[in-house]
């Protein structure tokens, strides 16, 4: 069963078309990559799919449910409770600590502080981060920050993980650590991961790759060809 | 390096451009501000200068200055073609007027300002506002005070206001020459209160040289505090993203000194631009400034005036502080061409930012303990040190103050939003207190002396202040010259003038006393020997807020506080019997008189009538006319008229002080914000999170302020007069409500942006 699909969507920004035309498909628990060269669309399609942009024309649909059409307040309690997020960089807010970071999803569900603190702290020794709960996102290094930020992703269990280029300000170690990381996590917790990345050895840890070009999902694995019917391989 | 600044000021596209209409836009309103406080010091000084003429005759005052001329009348050394001058003061609609009655003595008499001519016997001029109050009200309760006929109004040379209440009344030498307090002057005083200093000087007559002070001191720390914290905060807007601008210049070869020359460029080039702004701004809205009543009277516009030195400083100043503020700011961070680096984490603010606010409480408590100096200069260095250590105190505890309330939000919050607010303030507590300090100094001064003015009110006429004895005049014959009561023969026709007057209840004469009794007078610095008068218990019946006779009593013996208005009460006290008869009694001259009436314009005509009865012995005045133009009470309610224009004007520039702080927050968190938005924060909660950054030190310092201010009255009071602090009126809560209200709602109006700046769009692009 698709737990997301996005279906012939195009979106442009202004004159210039990002999307034309492309769909996809993901499995629940399926990690998927979406690859391409800088300026193809992959992240306007994961943003798409996300529910942060409205695709122009196509839809979007979240087991079952149409995405697309929902209004802001919607999409962002769906992004809030059952998607997680984590970016390139810049994405803790600079004023609280690390745990802090990691509980503030779940501060924003409602939950306790004292609660949310604990469960938050439970990552820190899943993620090596042991120590770090207390300090600002300054004094962390690129690898601890991404690790937290992980963390911040996958503490509310969501049912979908966007990861757009985790490990691009990452060095390749740190980079491959941060990866194996999120592929155990998520693979433990059935977590569904959608995630852009231009470097191939990082989407060797999905179960399947896309290429974005020039706006449409020009190249598709064969182990999921089926998964997104009307794209054809090159 | 020049031309690249300016290149990059003038023609660095649409987002420099926005900063540059921005930055300016700020300075322009800081400018405009601080000319007008600086015009503001010029109009003060213009309009007490016009106040200098009215004190001409007061040779009681100014001993030295004036010889005595045969047949004992004082006369100005030097006399050739005298004037007579003989100033005193009456009331209408509770407002003072001063009246002066002149008599040339011949063609080369001195001409008093704001008229061409002496006005000759049965002849006045009228100061605009006078004249219309006598337009608009009967003749019995204003008009029929002053002989003659209106030859014309006085010009604005001899009005310190545009609203001044002012009479120049014609005489005959002849009838001056008779009057207690009139001199023969050849010269009109041209020396301004402000000029005259100490015991000698007219209390109550335009502003002394401590009032002047006291106005230029207020006016800084009250005005040009909050504009310079403006101009620095707009200063710093968009700096994180001109920040990144300079890294980039830096990874191209530039020196950190060019970087620091391109800043500066930029910051002078708005500062000229917003300057030239604030000057037109400035002459703009000079009309409308002029009718704030700054020192309690509104002003003649072109009293508001800049000379050369106020044009030069700004036109220098501004440009310069800007360039240096600039400088200042840049050095909080380290441009390197790999990208900018923030300092570490301000250290924290100690705790002993708290002494000075602790002294400035100790050294206030340790009068109340040992008692107040003698000496009224003696209480002046007493008392102002601790105001000034207190005002200093709060300035420097604000931000541990800030830090210790974000602490506590921090530790106690549930809510994400306001954790990362706590968070925020906790770390930087100067940043968050900077933008409101100006506001917290506004919000002290008027706190102390609204919190001095209610309770000297209340404790004066208190809780005795009835209807009735609202609306008792009394009239003390006192000899300006002795201090005491003076007797003085009493008409029957003007007795039943008074008794026929409509809403008159009753008319009590106070005789001078043949027995001679006197009542020992304990005042605030002396003790004193005063005679009592003597009243008929059957005139006495009719005004009973003066007190009552013992039973079986037809002439009693009325203390010196029965004359007096703050001594008036509705519990009156029985006293005691003198043995004389009324019939004897009624035939003695008279020392006071004490008229009730039903007030609704009944007081004005009483005053009308009594204006000619001896004008140069005192003036007939109500307990609440006498209150507001007690001198000592002149000068606090010119403090309070002081304190409301410099919070209502604090209060704006605050807020447009946190505004830009607000901004400027904004701006550096967009991309945090924007990932957490694009996440499913909901908006609200990031709208949370601005409005309790500025609002949470507003309001915690502010109560701290507003603490310490009536702290500070309350052990003042007690060392001064023995009062306690009384609870202020609804109008001060409402100015303090009314004024984190508007803090607070340009706070709410920068929130648009945030929705702005943090939209999914940005995140991608940014």
């Amino acid at each position: 069963m698709n737990a997301i699909e996005g279906r012939d969507l195009h979106r442009s920004f202004g004159a210039t078309p990002a999307l034309r035309g492309a769909s996809v498909a993901v499995a629940a628990g399926e990690m998927l990559a979406i690859m391409g060269p800088s300026g193809s669309g992959k992240s306007t399609l994961l943003h798409c799919l996300a529910g942060i942009l409205i695709p122009d024309r196509g839809e979007v649909r979240f087991g079952g449910q149409r995405v697309d059409t929902m209004n802001e307040t919607g999409r962002s309690t769906l992004r809030r409770e059952r998607f997680g997020f984590v970016f390139q960089f810049g994405q803790l807010v600079p004023e609280l600590t690390a745990v802090e970071n990691v509980a503030l999803p779940l501060l924003l569900d409602g939950l306790h502080r004292k609660a949310a603190l604990t469960r938050a702290r439970a990552w820190f020794g899943r993620l090596g981060l042991d120590g770090l709960e207390n300090r600002r996102s300054g004094e962390l290094s690129g690898g601890e920050a991404q690790r937290v930020a992980l963390a911040r992703g996958l503490v509310a269990e969501p049912e979908v993980l966007f990861a757009d280029e985790p490990t691009g300000s990452l060095d390749s170690v740190t980079g491959e650590h941060v990866m194996e990381l999120l592929t155990a996590i998520t693979r433990e917790q059935g977590t569904t991961v959608i995630l852009v990345t231009h470097e191939p050895r990082v989407a060797a840890y999905a179960g399947r790759e896309i290429v974005v070009r020039d706006g449409k999902v020009g190249y598709l694995t064969p182990a999921a060809a089926d998964a997104a019917p009307g794209q054809a391989a090159p | 390096m020049i031309r690249l600044g300016l290149r990059l000021t003038l023609a660095g596209g649409r987002e420099a451009a926005i900063r540059l209409v921005i930055t300016a836009a700020a300075v322009a309103l800081g400018v405009m501000l601080l000319l007008s406080a600086l015009a503001g010091i010029n109009a003060v000084n213009a309009q007490n200068a016009r106040y200098a003429w009215i004190s001409t005759s007061v040779e009681f005052v100014h001993p030295h200055a004036y010889a005595r001329a045969e047949g004992g009348a004082p006369v100005h050394a030097g006399a050739r073609d005298p004037l007579w001058f003989q100033l005193s003061s009456g009331y209408v609609d509770g407002q003072l007027y001063g009246r002066v009655n002149v008599a040339a003595t011949g063609p080369g008499a001195p001409v008093p300002p704001g008229i061409t001519r002496v006005p000759g016997p049965g002849q006045y001029y009228a100061s605009p506002a006078l004249a219309r109050l006598m337009r608009d009200h009967p003749a019995d309760e204003l008009a029929g005070r002053f002989p003659g006929a209106l030859a014309g109004t006085i010009g604005p040379a001899a009005l310190p206001s545009p609203n001044s209440l002012v009479i120049i009344v014609g005489d005959t030498p002849a009838q001056l020459a008779h009057e207690p307090g009139a001199t023969k002057v050849t010269s009109i005083e041209s020396i301004p209160p402000s000029g005259c200093d100490g015991p000698d000087c007219v209390v109550g007559v335009g502003i002394g040289s401590s009032g002047i002070d006291l106005i230029l001191s207020c006016v800084a720390a009250g005005l040009l505090f909050p504009v310079l914290i403006f101009i620095g905060g707009a200063s710093r807007l968009s700096a994180a993203r001109r920040e990144q601008r300079f890294a980039a210049m830096r990874l191209a070869g530039a020196t950190p000194r060019q970087v620091s020359l391109i800043t500066m460029i930029e910051s002078t080039v708005a500062a000229a631009v917003g300057m030239a702004g604030g000057f037109g701004l400035f002459f703009l809205l000079r009309p409308a400034i002029a009718t704030i009543p700054f020192t309690g009277a509104p002003f003649f516009t072109t009293d508001l005036s800049l000379n050369l030195g106020d044009v030069a400083a700004v036109v220098l100043g501004v440009p310069v502080a800007a360039a240096v503020a600039a400088l200042i700011a840049l050095r909080r961070v380290q441009i390197s061409p790999l990208g900018v680096t923030r300092q570490v984490t301000p250290k924290p603010p100690g705790l002993w930012r708290l002494i000075p606010l602790l002294a400035g409480i100790a050294e206030l408590a340790l009068f109340v303990v040992i008692g107040r100096p003698g000496s009224t200069g003696g209480q002046i260095r007493a008392f102002l040190p601790g105001f000034v250590l207190l005002l200093a105190g709060l300035v420097i505890a604000g931000p541990w103050l800030t830090m210790a309330g974000a602490r506590l939000m921090a530790r106690r919050a549930q809510r994400p939003g306001t954790l990362v607010a706590a968070r925020r303030l906790a770390d930087n507590p100067r940043a968050g207190f900077r933008a409101i300090s100006g506001l917290i100094v506004a919000l002290f001064v008027t706190s102390v002396t609204v919190g001095v003015i209610t309770t000297m009110a209340s404790y004066r006429t208190g809780p005795t202040a009835t209807p009735q004895v609202r609306n008792t005049v009394v009239d003390n014959f006192e000899n300006p010259v002795s201090g005491s009561n003076q007797a003085v023969a009493m008409p029957a026709a003007m007795l039943a003038r008074l008794q026929a007057t409509a809403g008159v209840h009753g008319v009590t004469l106070v005789h001078a006393n043949p027995l001679g009794t006197s009542y020992t007078i304990n005042d605030h610095h002396r003790r004193f020997l005063s005679p009592g008068g003597l009243a008929t218990c059957a005139e006495l019946a009719r005004t009973p807020v003066m007190g009552h006779c013992q039973a079986g009593a037809r002439v009693v013996t009325v203390p010196p506080e029965g004359i007096n208005p703050f001594g008036f009460s509705q519990d009156t006290e029985a006293w005691g019997m003198a043995a004389l008869p009324a019939a004897r009694v009624n035939r003695l001259p008279v020392t006071a008189i004490v008229v009730t009436t039903n007030g609704a314009g009944a007081d004005d005509r009483v005053q009308t009538v009594l204006a000619g009865f001896h004008p140069s012995l005192g003036t007939a005045t109500t307990i609440a006319e006498t209150n507001t133009y007690n001198s000592a009470n002149q000068v606090l309610l010119m403090e309070e008229q002081l304190a409301d224009v410099i919070i209502l004007a604090s209060l704006p520039i605050a807020g447009c002080g946190l505004a830009a702080s607000v901004v400027s927050g904004l701006t550096e968190r967009k991309r945090p914000f924007s990932l957490l938005r694009l996440a499913g924060t909901p908006l609200s909660v990031l709208r949370r999170v601005v409005t309790l950054e500025s609002a949470l030190p507003l309001l915690v310092v502010a109560v701290v302020s507003i603490a310490i201010g009536f702290a500070g009255a309350e052990l003042f009071l007690r060392a001064q007069l023995g009062y306690t602090l009384r609870p202020p009126g609804a109008s001060y809560y409402g100015i303090v409500l009314a004024g984190l209200a508007a803090a607070l709602g340009i706070i709410a109006a920068t929130l648009p942006l945030l929705k702005r700046i943090t939209g999914p769009e940005v995140a991608r692009n940014d």
